[in-house]
């Protein structure tokens, strides 16, 4: 999990209302206006596929917590049924990544017991599950670029 | 009193000559120095210097006397580093710690965004750019004035030391929980590297982007050398072999040459050989670097107030492409 949309906009907000410095020239100010372009232009992207990407990790991450809960979750304390057992209620941003934030710590102390265990089976299913989770989430460049 | 004049005045000060300064302006990107061009008029003279000053907060904890002197230890070596002129640690007329070097003519930088940045020169670009590392490689350190600056790990500690590093950045400047980086960084304190063939300079930066071409195929400086160090010099190949520093659908490394053919003219002209499993952790390594440091940007960028883009862009576009190459790089890189 990176920046979220709306702290993106606000800092879009900023930079365009900010002075620039004072030795600021024509290639200064077009590079970083072109910086400024990029990020409005990543920014669509985010509003269009965000929310559902975040949605997406959240149940990708329970269903994975339901399944590990038989062999993992007296080691930790009951929270994988705990949090598998959870459903998105807040589905702002804010509501979204703090659910996510949670979420991820948990997968972080399952990966470290499932590597302590040399668990392989479970350790290639999160691994696969760290490339998808990294697709879903990526930005693309616009217009060509990447 | 404008910057300009601030530094003309120190200028005449130190070197004693009525010095004019005129040009400066402000050159966008790199967020751990604030990177100005000048022309200096002294003596009826006019010459072509970069400015480097520290800014108010920096990203990268890094020692300008360290990127000063690693510089001077490569002049006229032919690996096309800058003439580093003068290095003031107390800011004086400027305020902040700054060093100037000559200025590089006629230059410009590659870019990720287009897949052949150097045209029909890829190839003469990218056998340059290796043959330079491999010489960056090669270089006997004692007595390099790098090694006043910086201290000389052993061999089998230059992964530990880089990893130690880099893994506290992110334990400081974490502001959300990051899986997969995590998971890389316990990857590579189980699967260790064996020890550096070799300590070299590391220059901490090299990739493309950070040197200057002529358009005709030559490079004509090789920059940003903030983060040198002494290490393993397979640090730099694997960060130069980073996709980050590619184009996307791009199949050489940065639009030059592709990675075998880069190794081997590495091997040529460092005379090492690259040890594959050494290189792989390497290049994990490299990623997790990156990801520090794109995690560092996004808190630089929101502590800094969310007015630099460039760091947002880093903070957030470039910290979620790095995590598709970190999973990546662990699907393939065994448990």
């Amino acid at each position: 999990m990176t920046l979220a949309l709306p702290d993106i906009l606000m800092g879009q907000f900023m930079a365009l209302g900010s002075p620039l410095p004072p030795e600021a020239g024509e290639d200064y100010t077009a590079a970083r206006r072109g910086m400024l372009a990029m990020l409005s232009a990543l920014a669509s992207q985010e509003a269009e596929r965000g929310l559902a990407a975040r949605l997406w990790e959240n149940t990708a991450l329970r269903t994975l917590f339901s399944e590990a809960t038989i062999d993992y979750d007296a080691s930790l304390d009951g929270r994988l049924a705990q949090a598998a057992a959870q459903r998105d209620a807040d589905f702002t941003w804010d509501g979204l990544d703090a659910a996510n934030a949670n979420l991820r710590r948990l997968l972080i102390e399952l990966h470290e017991a499932a590597e302590a265990r040399a668990d392989a089976a479970l350790d290639r299913r999160i691994v696969d599950l760290y490339v998808r989770m990294a697709h879903e989430r990526r930005l693309d460049l616009p217009g060509g670029l990447g | 009193m404008t910057l300009a004049e601030r530094l003309a005045a120190y200028l005449t000060r130190v070197d004693g000559v009525p010095t004019q300064v005129e040009g400066l302006s402000r050159i966008y990107g790199g967020a751990s120095r604030e990177t100005y061009r000048y022309d200096a008029i002294a003596g009826g003279k006019r010459e072509g210097f970069i400015l480097r000053r520290d800014p108010p907060g920096s990203l990268i904890e890094t020692d300008r006397r360290a990127e000063f002197l690693a510089i001077r230890s490569f002049a006229g070596k032919s690996v096309a580093a800058p003439r580093a002129v003068l290095l003031e640690t107390q800011g004086a007329e400027l305020e902040r710690p700054f060093f100037i070097m000559r200025r590089a003519e006629g230059g410009s930088s590659g870019s990720i965004f287009n897949a052949r940045p150097y045209g029909n020169h890829g190839e003469a670009i990218g056998r340059q750019f290796f043959t330079f590392l491999g010489r960056i490689a090669a270089e006997p350190i004692e007595g390099l004035p790098l090694c006043e600056a910086v201290e000389q790990p052993a061999p089998g500690d230059c992964w530990r030391r880089e990893l130690d590093y880099w893994a506290g950045v992110i334990d400081a400047d974490e502001e959300q929980p990051q899986p997969i980086v995590r998971a890389a960084i316990r990857r590579l304190r189980r699967a260790t590297p064996p020890p550096a063939a070799k300590i070299s300079v590391v220059h901490g930066d090299y990739r493309s982007g950070n040197f200057l071409h002529d358009g005709g195929g030559e490079i004509v400086a090789i920059l940003d050398w903030e983060m040198a160090h002494l290490g393993d010099p397979l640090e730099d190949l694997a960060w130069a072999f980073d996709p980050l520093w590619s184009h996307p659908q791009g199949d050489t490394v940065s639009g030059m040459v592709t990675q075998a053919e880069a190794q081997a003219i590495w091997e040529q002209a460092s005379g090492l050989e690259v040890d594959p499993a050494a290189l792989a952790w390497w290049r994990l390594f490299a990623s997790v670097k990156a990801q520090a440091i794109w995690i560092s940007s996004a808190k630089a960028w929101s502590d800094g107030g969310m007015v630099e883009p460039i760091l947002a862009f880093s903070g957030w576009f470039t910290a979620r492409r790095q995590d598709e190459i970190l999973a990546a790089h662990l699907a393939g890189f065994g448990a």
